[in-house]
């Protein structure tokens, strides 16, 4: 009988550990960023008031599973703030990991330039598990700008124009001027804030910096 | 002293923590790397699952089973013979060595498909291969009664 109760209790305390580990908050050295400097707050895309309380920079990778999962919540931050927060997204395409992390930005300035930015960046991010394995995405691509009420062949004829290739990497190299190391990562106000991946941490970051 | 098993069972212990960890925070948003980069990236690719189950359940059934054995075989009475112990010994060894193989190949994954890694699969591999190393061979180890 003895094995059996130690096995009992050091599965419960294994658990206990692992559930303890994962409520600490996740403050993790690879995305510590330097403040934003005066000439990174520019540039990016625009999503809300100008003269929104808080605007929210974010670096972000379309192919990157994390900017997909915190998508949803910078959106429903949107819905809920709509006066008071404004989105500036920069591209920080991660190439080596992400091979279509750059086509997809591309893509997305290329349905900009059709007068569809953001309908293309929501898709991309909605629909990234689509995309972001294929050898040749600009099918996908296509397939999406149809569905989001776009010219698909226009904009995979279009997308590798060296203007917008141009664009990406002026955004890259704000973030690497800012030493961004992952994404996504945002900042308010010029500084890194480190949010959850919770609709409650979100609302908190927001309402904190709206208050100050 | 039966150090071997205890050693297996406190590896298997630290395992069970390291894949409840990842079941976890699996469906909690991204997973901070504190070592690597690529956390995220490597526990929500296709190949972080079997048929809709997380690997990290296997690795969790894994270690259950490994430290299930190795406790066995510490309450194992001396001079018994035939004991299930016996057995356990040598069912440690076989499924870690096929452990191995597969963290190996996920491992391999890491390298040369995702090009990211995950310290706590890595810390897993290690776990692994050290329950392999310390795991007595059946058939070295089997005396004639």
């Amino acid at each position: 009988m003895k094995p059996v109760i130690v096995i009992v209790l050091a599965v419960a305390v294994a658990a206990g550990a692992a559930v303890f580990l994962s409520r600490q908050p996740d403050r993790p050295s690879e995305t510590n960023a330097a403040p934003l400097t005066a000439d990174i707050k520019s540039g990016g895309h625009f999503r809300g008031p100008e003269n929104a309380q808080v605007t929210l920079v974010e670096f972000g990778d379309y192919q990157c599973p994390s900017c997909g999962a915190y998508h949803p919540f910078v959106k429903e931050i949107l819905n809920r703030y709509p006066q008071q927060v404004r989105l500036e997204f920069h591209h920080f395409p991660l190439i080596s990991i992400h091979p279509n992390s750059m086509a997809a930005s591309k893509a997305a300035e290329a349905a900009g330039e059709q007068g569809h930015y953001w309908e293309m960046h929501d898709a991309l991010f909605e629909y990234q598990t689509q995309w972001s394995d294929k050898p040749d995405p600009k099918p996908v691509f296509a397939a999406i700008a149809n569905r989001i009420g776009i010219n698909g062949t226009i904009l995979v004829q279009t997308m590798d124009s060296p203007r917008f290739q141009e664009r990406i990497l002026k955004d890259v190299e704000q973030g690497d001027r800012a030493k961004i190391q992952a994404v996504p990562t945002f900042f308010i106000n010029g500084q890194q804030v480190h949010i959850l991946l919770s609709m409650e941490d979100f609302v908190r970051v927001i309402e904190a910096n709206l208050h100050k | 002293m039966k150090l071997r098993p205890m050693l297996i069972a406190l590896l298997a212990f630290i395992g069970m923590i390291d894949a409840l960890y990842l079941s976890i925070k699996r469906n909690s948003g991204p997973i901070p790397c504190h070592i690597t980069r690529g956390c995220t990236d490597v526990l929500t690719s296709k190949y972080s699952e079997v048929a809709g189950v997380p690997l990290s359940w296997f690795g969790l059934a894994f270690y259950v089973t490994v430290f299930s054995l190795a406790v066995f075989t510490i309450f194992e009475e001396p001079g018994r013979p035939a004991s299930p112990a016996k057995s356990a010994v040598s069912v440690i060894f076989y499924l870690s060595g096929a452990g191995l193989i597969i963290s190996a190949l996920l491992v391999g994954i890491q390298a040369f498909i995702l090009k990211a890694y995950c310290e706590y699969c890595l810390l897993s591999a290690a776990l692994v291969l050290s329950i392999f190393l310390l795991s007595p061979h059946p058939v070295r180890h089997t005396h004639p009664e």
